[in-house]
């Protein structure tokens, strides 16, 4: 069977053209990574100043925000949505259940850039990182997702 | 011989998808974090990579597989399945 008509890699395009400091968080990055898991949704975490700059490349594909941008900031994150899910973190700084603090800075600075295919790219958490927003309000799915990122340590990505 | 089917109940599958989506405290976590990879797991999740990476050689062919495998999944369920 057919997925549905949403081209994902036309809207990380359009993210990546957009500007937007977005990191590409959840399930998708471990796909991109090469670990075979099944999610969803897409899951990012944008800087909070730029969150009328990703709805505006969502909206080019139908994708229409819960809240609006003060909303969001507020709350801390919101959701696009049609037919597809995008969860979207915009707070500064999350605290892991462990005590431990992610601010989005710095995870910016240490973010690395995957290649998809020919002319598209996106930006996901270094290694580490991406593991430290899998104990934000963690689930039993988080862990074995850690689990999973654990055993990449040392492994050149594809 | 295939296994045979168990139907599952609303109710089942709604106790089953909270147990799912359930908190983990920061306990469990701490002792989660505790547990060594082994040698064997590690080269069990390396192989799944290999496996994965050579089926599909770039993360968008990876990632349209993730999208095809979803909605052939969700197709199968009873209700619509979301959050994994």
């Amino acid at each position: 069977m057919q997925a549905s008509e949403f081209d994902e890699i036309a809207f990380f395009k359009g993210i990546e053209r957009s500007g937007v400091r977005a990191l590409l968080i959840g399930r998708r990055a471990l796909v991109v990574l090469g670990l075979p898991v099944l999610t969803a949704d897409y899951d990012f975490w944008i800087h909070v100043d730029d969150i009328a700059l990703f709805n505006a490349a969502a909206e080019s594909f139908g994708l229409l925000p819960t809240h609006t941008p003060e909303e969001a900031r507020q709350r801390g994150r919101y959701v696009l949505q049609n037919d597809e899910t995008v969860d979207v973190l915009v707070a500064r700084s999350l605290t892991a259940a462990d005590g431990g603090r992610l601010a989005f800075d710095e995870l910016w600075l240490r973010r690395r850039s995957v290649s998809l295919e020919e002319g598209v790219s996106v930006s996901i958490p270094s290694l580490d990182d991406l593991i430290a927003t899998k104990r934000v309000r963690p689930r039993p799915k988080d862990l074995e997702d850690i689990r999973l990122l654990e055993a990449l340590r040392g492994v050149e990505p594809e | 011989m295939s296994a045979p089917r168990i139907r599952v109940g609303p109710e089942a599958r709604e106790r089953a998808r909270l147990l799912a989506n359930r908190s983990v405290s920061a306990d469990e976590l701490r002792v989660a974090q505790s547990l060594p990879l082994s040698e064997d797991e590690r080269a069990e999740v390396l192989s799944l990579v290999r496996w994965f990476c050579r089926r599909y050689p770039t993360p968008a062919a990876r990632l349209r597989y993730v999208r095809r495998a979803y909605a052939r999944w969700t197709r199968h369920q009873p209700e619509p399945a979301r959050g994994c």
